[in-house]
């Protein structure tokens, strides 16, 4: 076991647990399981400042709720460092809470039914276009592309656009996972150059500010100010940053887990209207952003575990949504379960995911068009799926079926 | 019963108003529109009340037997 039980830090059990490095499918979640199950509260030593673990539901549940004193200074408990900027992410208080607003009704289920069939005649095309050859490489030929035209059409923007972005995003948040800072730099100024493009052809030419987000933020004004340039390309890239790589790698496991389980997946085309209830399981049990950092800004307890100015805070996504004191069987994948959209796979409190609409109509959308083209379909002979460490994802997943 | 919607916890998840979408609405930032609200749920919607209240991630909605003295 990687939690010593005679070694202590601050009268908490010490865990070694590494939770970044690249693994058989599913390893993360077993060491989460495990950790969470050794001591309610811990300290993990794997970083340089190291963390205090919340992992249970309740612990955190309750640990997003206390904005007021823990901020995003720190976004990951695993990682620290300042890093890219981002917003709103890196507010707090009321000046994330006015920024928040703005862009509030573009994410709100109102504005993305807006969006839906839209997305969904782009998705049709992408699976028509793939099912002639009876196989793919789901997560490299689908599961990113249709996420990032989702992104595109959000902002308003072509997603004929959406074949060279996908290589940029995907240089930028390879290299900056990997720490290679010159191709990271390479890949945002294309990014940028692209975003920089569009603000300014906004400015130019203004859309309705009512349902063009890109309009709204070089109009939009806080307590007066407008948005800085730089400020509305930082929220551009975390839009960028947040939606694509997430989205890509719930798909991943969720057609992992559909190609697997037979019965699964023929439920879900004879009973279309269980896909949302399927759905939210799928988010509960195959959360990809397992944790959340916060850094404590003053002295003081939680429920018993003293804290520090400047202690970094793990917030345990998966080991809430997989907590066995909030869900029966948790490992297992139930579409009948009650309750299981108190799931935190989106986070909670203030921060919590303003994408999560967006997200669960574009997986709910391919959960639909999907299965009514390709219904049968199986993972690739001989082929051992890994997962990345940090934020989960599969690299690879190769599908095949009866074209 | 009682129906209350804690303002200060709800954050917008938005899974009340999708399971009990005849009991609750929600707005135009996505928050569920009766946030910060109490009232007496009538006997047929009972089961939509309790259904939102258990689909929660903040857990925002209680159920109380009385009305609380300040609503």
């Amino acid at each position: 076991m990687s939690v010593d039980s005679t070694e202590t830090f601050r009268g908490l059990p010490v865990s070694h647990t590494d939770f970044t490095s690249y693994t058989e499918i599913y390893e993360h979640y077993r060491r989460l399981d495990a950790d969470r199950e050794a001591a309610r509260f811990q300290f993990n030593d794997t970083t340089e400042r190291g963390f205090f673990m919340l992992q249970r539901y309740d612990d955190v549940q309750r640990g997003f709720q206390q904005h007021a004193t823990w901020t995003t200074a720190v976004r990951s408990a695993l990682n620290p460092g300042i890093g890219e900027p981002l917003l709103p992410q890196d507010l707090n208080g009321s000046a994330h809470q006015k920024l928040r607003k703005i862009l509030n009704q573009f994410f709100s289920p109102v504005a993305i039914r807006r969006m839906e069939p839209q997305a969904r005649a782009r998705c049709i095309e992408l699976i028509e276009e793939l099912r002639p050859a009876g196989r793919c490489d789901f997560v490299q030929e689908f599961a990113i592309r249709f996420p990032t035209d989702l992104f595109l059409s959000i902002l308003g923007l072509p997603t004929s656009d959406g074949e060279k972005f996908v290589v940029w995003s995907e240089e930028f948040f390879a290299a900056m996972l990997s720490g290679d800072m010159s191709t990271a730099t390479v890949a945002k100024k294309n990014i940028m150059d692209y975003f920089t493009e569009a603000v300014n052809e906004r400015r130019a030419h203004p859309g309705d500010p009512d349902v063009d987000m890109v309009s709204r933020l070089v109009q939009a004004d806080i307590d007066g100010e407008a948005l800085s340039h730089d400020d509305i390309l930082t929220i551009l890239l975390t839009l960028m940053l947040a939606g694509l790589d997430t989205t890509r790698s719930a798909l991943g496991y969720i057609f992992t887990h559909l190609a697997q389980h037979p019965e699964d997946r023929q439920r879900l085309i004879d009973e279309p209207e269980m896909v949302p209830k399927a759905m939210e399981e799928f988010l509960r049990l195959y959360p990809l952003v397992f944790q959340a950092g916060r850094e404590v800004q003053e002295d003081g307890e939680f429920d018993g575990l003293q804290l520090a100015k400047g202690d970094v805070v793990w917030i345990g996504i998966a080991q809430a949504n997989r907590d066995p004191r909030k869900y029966d069987d948790p490992d297992t994948f139930d579409m009948d379960r009650h309750g299981a959209s108190t799931h935190l796979a989106f986070g909670g409190g203030p921060h919590r995911c303003l994408g999560m609409h967006l997200a669960r109509m574009g997986i709910k959308v391919v959960l639909e068009e999907w299965h009514p083209r390709i219904p049968d379909y199986r993972i690739s002979d001989g082929v051992e799926l890994t997962e990345r460490g940090g934020q989960l994802t599969l690299p690879t997943l190769p599908l095949e079926w009866e074209a | 019963m009682f129906i209350s919607i804690d303002a200060e916890k709800c954050m917008g998840h938005g899974r009340c108003y999708s399971v009990a979408p005849d009991l609750l609405s929600d707005d135009d930032e996505g928050f569920v529109a009766e946030r910060g609200r109490c009232w007496q749920v009538p006997d047929e919607q009972l089961d939509l009340a309790y259904e939102a209240a258990d689909a929660c991630p903040e857990s925002a909605i209680a159920l109380l037997e009385t009305a609380p003295a300040d609503a």
